[in-house]
Order: C-alpha cells, then sequence, then structure tokens
C-alpha cells in the first residue's frame, strides 16, 4: 500500500528526511518512532502529499504522489495532532462534507454516517457546532470523519493525545480491528507501550534516517539485547553517532 | 498494482454548499449571541460610508462653484486616478489575504491533505479573499459616486450600473494579485529578503518620483492657469490608456453619468469579461503551480536567527523608570513581543508616514497660495485619524492582553509579583506607546500644517487625554471581560467583550474631541469662511474641563473594576 523509494527530503540546507526506503503492504498496522524532529511528521506529510520529496518517490495505493496525487490522496485519511474542524460546521455536516469530497454515495454516506457517530460516542453533541467542542470532542469528530469515507490507508500521527484511558481503549482496540479488515494504518507515536502492543512492524527514525525496521523480534536481533521496545529504541538511538552520517536501513 | 480508480465528486458545487452553509450557521450564531456585534459593524460601516459621502457631496460641491464640469476631464482625470488607487489597493490586500489563507490556514493544509483539486481551494479561498478585501472598497466607493450622481444630476441608470461596476471591477485586480502571489511563491528566488527589498525600493522610488511630478504639476496649475492643468493631467496619462483596466470604468461610469447607455455598456462588459477570464487563468496556474508552491514554500525552512535586548528595549524601559524593576521587567517583556511581530505595527508605521507626508505636501500647496483645503479641517481630519487608529490599535493588541495571559497565568502566579502589578504593568506598556505615538504623530504633522500654538497646545493635551483613557479602557475591560478559552487573540477582539471594549473606546474619542477639540475648529473654520469676521469666545474652551473629568473617568473606573475582577480570579 506505502512505497517509499529512496527519498530525501531537504529544508533549505537542513536535511529532514535522508535516503528513506519503506515498503507497507496493505493491512499492516505500522508504528513510526523518533525522537522530536527526527522527521515523522515530514514523512508523513510526504504520505498525504502535502510535501514532495526532493528526491525519490512516494506512492500510495499503486499512485505516485506527485504525478497522481488526487488518486492517490482518495485513498488517504490523515489524522493530524491538531486537529482540523470547520468552527462554524456541526460534526454531522463536517462528516457530511467529507462524505461528499470523497464522493460517496449518498445513502452509503448517510449509514457510514450513523456507524461512525456511534463508534465513536459522538450523539450527544454532534449536532452542536464544532467551535464548542473540546479537545477530546474534536479529535473523536476528527477520527469519525477520517474513517467516514473507508480509507484504505489511515495516517495518524500522535492519535491518543487529548483522550481519556477509555478512548484510549476503545481507539487501539479499533486500530487492530481496523488492521484485520484490511486497512492500512500508519501510526506515528512517542508512546512506545502503544506501539508495543499494536504495531506488526515498527521503524524507527533518528535525524532523518530509518535505523531499525522491523517486528519486535526484528529489532531485538538488530539491538543485540533483549528488553522492551523502550530498551531497543533507547539502544538503537543512542547507538547513532551524532556528527556522522549512518547507513540506513531498508524495509 | 494500483488500486481502483476512486470516483470523482463534483468539487465545485461541494464548495459552495460549504460555503453556504458557513454563511448560514455564521449568520445565525452571529444573531443569536452576537448582536452587538453586528450591529457595530453595520453602525461603523454606516458611519464611514456616510462621511465618506458628506465629503464627496462638498468636493463635488466646490467643483460646481467654480465652475469645473462635471463631465468633463478634469473630473475623468480624477476618477482615473481614483479608480487606478482602488485598484492597486486591490491587488495589494488580495494578495496578502490569500497568501495566508492559501499558505498558512489550518484548513488550506486540511484540504491539501484530501482528494480535493488545487484549483477548487483556490477558487474557494479567491472569493473569501476578494470579499473580504472589497469590502472597504465598496464602502468607500459607492458613497464617492452617489455623491457625484447626486450633485451632477445623472440618469437612474447610472445608480443601478454602480454596483455592477464596482464589484465586476474587484475580480480583475483580485485574480490578478492571485496569479502573482501564486507564481511568487512558487518561483521566488531563494534569497526572498533581498529580492523583497529590491522590488519595495523600485516601486517605493517610482512612486516619490511620481507623486513629484503630481504635485509640481498641481502647484503649477493652481498658481497659473490654462495649459499647466494639460501638463497636470498629463501626468494621470500612464492611467488614461485605453488598455488600463481603471479606464474602463471611468469610461463606463461617466457614459452612464452623461445619459450614453450604450457607451456605460460596452466598459461594463470590458470590466466583466476581463476580470472572468483573469479569473480563470489565476485557476489555472493554481492548478499547476498550488501543490508544488506550498511544498517550497516549506522547503525554504526558517533561517536561524538570533535574538538580543535591542536599544529600543532599553529605552521601553527608560521610559517607565516611575515602576519597580519587576513590573518593568513584564512591560519590556511585553514590548519586545510586539517590536518582534511586524504585522503589529506595520500599519502603524504606513499610516504615521502617510499623514505626515500629506501634511508636508499641504504645506508646499499652502506656499503655493492654494486655499482649497483649510488646515484646520485637514489637522482635525488627523486627530481623528490618529484616535481611531490607536482605538483600533490598542483593542487589537493591548485588550486581548490579559486573556491570554491567563492561560500561561500560572507562569506569572509562581512569580514575585501581585496581580495589581501586572495590571499597572499592562497599562504603563499600552500608554506609554500610545502616548509616544500618538502625540509624535499629531504635533509633527500639526508643525508641518503650520498650526498656530493654542491649537497645538488643545491638540497635544486632547490626544493625551485620549491615548491615557483609551489604555486604561482596554487593559481595565480585558481583566473585566477575559475570555481565557480563547488562544486567537483575534477572536478575543471580536467576543463579546471586545466589542464591548471597541464601542466604549469609540463613544470615549467622539467624546473627547466633540468637546475638546471640534468647537475650537468650527470658530477657526467659520474665521476663514467670513474673512476674520467670527469671533472667538471663552465657550470655545468651556468643554476642555468636561473631557478632562471624561478622561479622569476613563482613567481610573476599568481600571479599578479591572484589578477587583482579576484578584478575584481562579486560574
Amino acid at each position: 500500500m506505502i512505497d517509499i523509494r529512496t527519498v530525501t527530503k531537504s529544508y533549505g540546507p537542513k536535511v529532514a528526511v535522508r535516503d528513506l526506503s519503506l515498503h507497507v503492504p496493505a493491512g499492516e498496522l505500522f508504528a513510526f518512532l523518533g525522537p522530536n524532529g527526527a522527521g515523522k511528521t515530514t514523512t508523513i506529510k510526504m504520505l498525504c502529499g502535502l510535501l514532495f520529496p526532493t528526491t525519490g518517490s512516494v506512492s500510495v495505493g499503486g499512485f505516485d504522489l506527485r504525478t497522481d496525487g488526487d488518486h492517490a490522496r482518495a485513498l488517504v485519511s490523515y489524522v493530524p495532532d491538531q486537529p482540523f474542524l470547520y468552527e462554524k460546521l456541526t460534526g454531522r455536516e463536517f462528516l457530511q462534507f467529507t462524505a461528499d469530497l470523497y464522493a460517496m454515495p449518498a445513502p452509503r454516506a448517510a449509514d457510514k454516517i450513523d456507524e461512525v457517530i456511534e463508534l465513536f460516542h459522538l450523539d450527544e453533541f454532534v449536532d452542536d457546532l464544532t467551535e464548542r467542542y473540546s479537545h477530546g470532542m474534536r479529535q473523536r469528530t476528527v477520527f469519525a470523519a477520517a474513517l467516514v469515507h473507508e480509507p484504505k490507508l489511515l495516517i495518524a500521527d500522535e492519535p491518543t493525545v487529548g483522550l481519556d484511558p477509555k478512548s484510549i481503549r476503545e481507539l487501539k482496540l479499533l486500530l487492530r480491528k481496523l488492521a484485520a479488515g484490511g486497512m492500512t494504518i500508519f501510526l506515528s507515536t512517542h508512546t512506545l507501550d502503544i506501539a508495543q502492543e499494536l504495531a506488526d512492524r515498527i521503524g524507527i527514525l533518528d535525524r532523518g534516517t530509518l535505523l531499525g525496521c522491523g517486528t519486535m523480534d526484528d529489532l531485538r536481533r538488530q539491538a543485540n539485547q533483549d528488553g522492551s521496545l523502550e530498551d531497543l529504541f533507547m539502544k538503537i538511538t543512542e547507538e547513532t553517532p551524532e556528527t556522522t552520517e549512518t547507513t540506513p536501513v531498508t524495509a | 498494482m494500483s488500486a481502483s480508480l476512486p470516483p470523482v465528486a463534483d468539487q465545485g458545487a461541494l464548495f459552495r454548499r460549504l460555503r453556504a452553509r458557513l454563511a448560514r450557521n455564521g449568520l445565525r450564531v452571529l444573531l443569536e449571541t452576537g448582536r452587538a456585534r453586528l450591529v457595530t459593524m453595520i453602525a461603523t460601516s454606516a458611519f464611514v460610508a456616510a462621511f465618506t459621502f458628506g465629503v464627496s457631496l462638498y468636493l463635488f460641491n466646490e467643483l460646481r462653484v467654480n465652475d469645473v464640469p462635471f463631465k468633463g476631464g478634469i473630473v475623468e482625470a480624477l476618477f482615473d486616478l481614483l479608480f487606478f488607487t482602488l485598484g492597486t489597493m486591490l491587488v495589494f490586500s488580495t494578495g496578502i489575504i490569500l497568501y495566508a489563507s492559501l499558505f498558512t490556514s489550518p484548513e488550506a493544509r486540511f484540504l491539501l491533505c484530501s482528494p480535493a483539486r488545487a484549483d477548487h481551494i483556490f477558487a474557494t479561498k479567491f472569493q473569501a479573499a476578494v470579499a473580504f478585501s472589497s469590502w472597504g472598497f465598496v464602502i468607500l466607493g459607492l458613497p464617492i459616486f452617489v455623491g457625484y450622481g447626486l450633485i451632477s444630476g445623472v440618469p437612474w441608470y447610472f445608480y443601478a450600473l454602480l454596483p455592477l461596476f464596482l464589484l465586476g471591477y474587484v475580480i480583475l485586480p483580485g485574480s490578478v494579485s492571485a496569479a502573482g502571489c501564486l507564481l511568487l511563491v512558487r518561483y521566488m528566488p531563494r534569497n526572498r529578503k533581498q529580492f523583497f527589498a529590491l522590488v519595495g525600493l523600485v516601486l517605493a522610488a517610482g512612486a516619490l518620483y511620481w507623486l513629484y511630478r503630481v504635485g509640481l504639476g498641481f502647484r503649477r496649475s493652481v498658481a497659473t492657469a490654462g495649459r499647466e492643468v494639460d501638463d497636470l493631467i498629463g501626468q494621470f496619462a500612464a492611467f488614461r490608456s485605453g488598455a488600463v483596466p481603471s479606464h474602463w470604468m471611468t469610461r463606463g461610469v461617466m457614459a452612464a453619468a452623461r445619459g450614453d447607455l450604450t457607451g456605460a455598456l460596452v466598459p461594463l462588459a470590458q470590466v466583466w469579461s476581463n476580470g472572468l477570464v483573469m479569473f480563470l487563468i489565476a485557476a489555472f496556474v493554481a492548478r499547476r503551480v498550488y501543490r508544488t508552491a506550498y511544498d517550497r514554500l516549506s522547503a525554504f525552512g526558517r533561517a536561524k536567527k538570533i535574538y538580543r535586548t535591542g536599544a529600543l528595549d532599553r529605552v521601553m524601559d527608560a521610559l517607565v523608570f516611575y515602576l519597580d524593576k519587576r513590573t518593568r521587567v513584564l512591560v519590556v517583556k511585553d514590548f519586545r513581543t510586539f517590536r518582534r511581530d511586524p504585522t503589529q505595527w506595520v500599519v502603524l508605521a504606513i499610516f504615521g508616514l502617510l499623514m505626515l507626508f500629506g501634511a508636508s505636501n499641504f504645506r508646499q500647496y499652502a506656499a503655493a497660495d492654494l486655499a482649497v483645503m483649510d488646515k484646520y479641517a485637514i489637522s482635525l481630519m488627523n486627530l481623528c485619524g490618529t484616535s481611531i487608529l490607536l482605538c483600533a490599535g490598542l483593542s487589537r493588541f493591548v485588550f486581548p492582553l490579559i486573556s491570554l495571559e491567563g492561560r500561561k497565568f500560572w507562569i506569572l502566579g509562581l512569580t514575585p509579583l501581585s496581580r495589581d502589578q501586572l495590571l499597572r504593568g499592562k497599562f504603563a506598556f499600552a500608554a506609554t506607546g500610545a502616548l509616544v505615538v500618538a502625540e509624535t504623530l499629531i504635533l509633527a504633522s500639526d508643525a508641518l500644517l503650520g498650526l498656530p500654538g493654542p491649537g497645538l497646545v488643545l491638540h497635544a493635551v486632547a490626544v493625551a487625554v485620549i491615548a491615557l483613557g483609551l489604555s486604561a479602557l482596554n487593559v481595565g475591560l480585558g481583566a473585566y471581560l477575559p475570555t481565557f478559552k480563547e488562544t486567537d487573540p483575534s477572536k478575543i477582539v471580536v467576543g463579546f467583550g471586545g466589542t464591548v471594549n471597541m464601542v466604549t473606546g469609540l463613544a470615549f474619542l467622539v467624546a473627547v474631541i466633540g468637546l475638546m477639540v471640534v468647537p475650537f475648529h468650527v470658530v477657526e473654520l467659520a474665521k476663514g469662511a467670513t474673512g476674520g469676521a467670527a469671533r472667538a469666545g471663552p465657550w470655545v474652551y468651556a468643554g476642555v474641563p468636561v473631557a478632562l473629568l471624561v478622561g479622569a473617568a476613563a482613567l481610573v473606573l476599568p481600571l479599578r473594576a479591572g484589578a477587583r475582577s482579576l484578584r478575584r480570579m481562579e486560574f
């Protein structure tokens, strides 16, 4: 579903992502980890078609984001860490707008809207203007909108920020269920427990370079040590010298 | 292998529905919870329109008194200049608004991540930007031409065609600006700062040279007669070519005024058709370059800049020497935040320069025995303009200070600073800045106009009362009616508290100017009109003590209410 080939992205003189290659098949839940400024958000923005690689290519569902971006973006849903909602629309109107934007047939859209309202427990406030929502309500509404058009790829940047423990638990179950149903999920997070618990594979990015990628067992072999994801993450990122360029992992 | 191609939505209809729904919901909220804001907006627009209408009536009447033909070359040249100026303003204002909404808004980021087509995103943002930037154009343009129509006697369809002309005209400069904005971002050289500095310098030099030539021609034509008038009109030749859209507007409006309906409809069609074609070109450009321009802008990155304490910070620290050390630190912090954000002070700087430039020009015209405009009228307008600018500036930047502080109040709560000191610091910051700016502008422009001593002193006192009173109102009401949930200062300003503050501020400055300054100017204008026969009695200054009392009340009451409210607050 995701095919990133030897991608480098520079912001002026600063290289945010260096020679990244990554393949994520359909139905996989992939977690992307890395310290602040590692290049996770830049990679996500390239997957959404918001930014283009300086060199290399990014494809989603076989569509190149640069040359066939409209088709690629129709397969993708993106849940950013700072959710956007139209302040002067109600939650239901926003869901309807999203369904229309993705050209869903009206009867199917109506069914899906009812479904996600129930799934995310939006019924108490879905007909209020979103300007009155709390952060948690906004986050749930954005998630509902992201799923209403049944995307092939769901990209979520720190999806648990602002959610209460019960909502986090429900979200984790939902993400696993969606992946089992064939949806590809690309998760960027700092919460290592969630990555360890949910992800089929984990990629560790630091200073723009993919240092490790694979299942927990793969990462343990690579780090040459046992332990939790936190231990592996610290080992892999600490072993990278700050001044020298490292050889990126291809996954 | 590619997934199957997804269906395509009718995005044009979708975005039209979105805009209609946003407008409907916005209006409903405004009617339910923001009536005071709605009334203020309508009243302010009506006031500006009425003022423009009054000035236009007066000036067109002056043309009649001086036997200048209403439908001849001089008025045509003036209209050419007016349309050209308004068109240029539209180019810049639409470009700035569009830049922000296409490249920095969260909505643009959201839509660019969706299958929305780049030209549809552009079109929806363009319409919002043009509607926003042309609001002032219509509010100013309509009263001028209605005034012209009433004085010069025009057929009914002149009034019917006016809105069509004005609405059609906003599309063309807006589209030019939009296409330019997109192309500039897409193909901008990497060293942006030097590029803009160079463009700015070239434009400023050209504008100054042209203004100098116009000023020269104007003085000659007034001091003498005959061929020099042609010289003056010749300075506008560049705007009067058949290829310039502002001249199509003039031709159409003048033809309608003369009763030549066909002659009016052809330029009207020219304005609309060219505007719409240019819009299509801009949409095509957006489709081709918007996404890559967005990427390119992000890829520039931000150059690393080291911020240090500047000399201006030390000046501010010295100006509030009477405060204790801790409060001074707070004042300098607020000032530093203000000066590092050019969007906060650039309008003030432009207004100040224009005012001083105008006052300096007036002195030159006066030296050429030009008695068309009176220095008392001009100086009163300057005072009103500066006061309104103070009112708007303080409402925008000082009123939200306490609300914004509220979110991170725990930081201040941990410092050994009482809440009264916090309020005193905000007031000192606002009052010092307002006094320095307003007094400098008023005294410099009055000196350039050659206003006599009593007028100068009166203006200095009035502007001091206004600056101190407005500062206290904004700080006091900001603490009394805060909005801690909101992080966007522009939204705090248009909320209930902001609207109350704006209306109170406007009422306050109208009261002070009306009581303290207007009687003096009325008498001086009457003297000018009667050749010195009118006399000024002591009643001219009777309003001064009352205005000082109003000023004292504005200074004390809001600060006291704000301090009481702040002491009671729990964060």
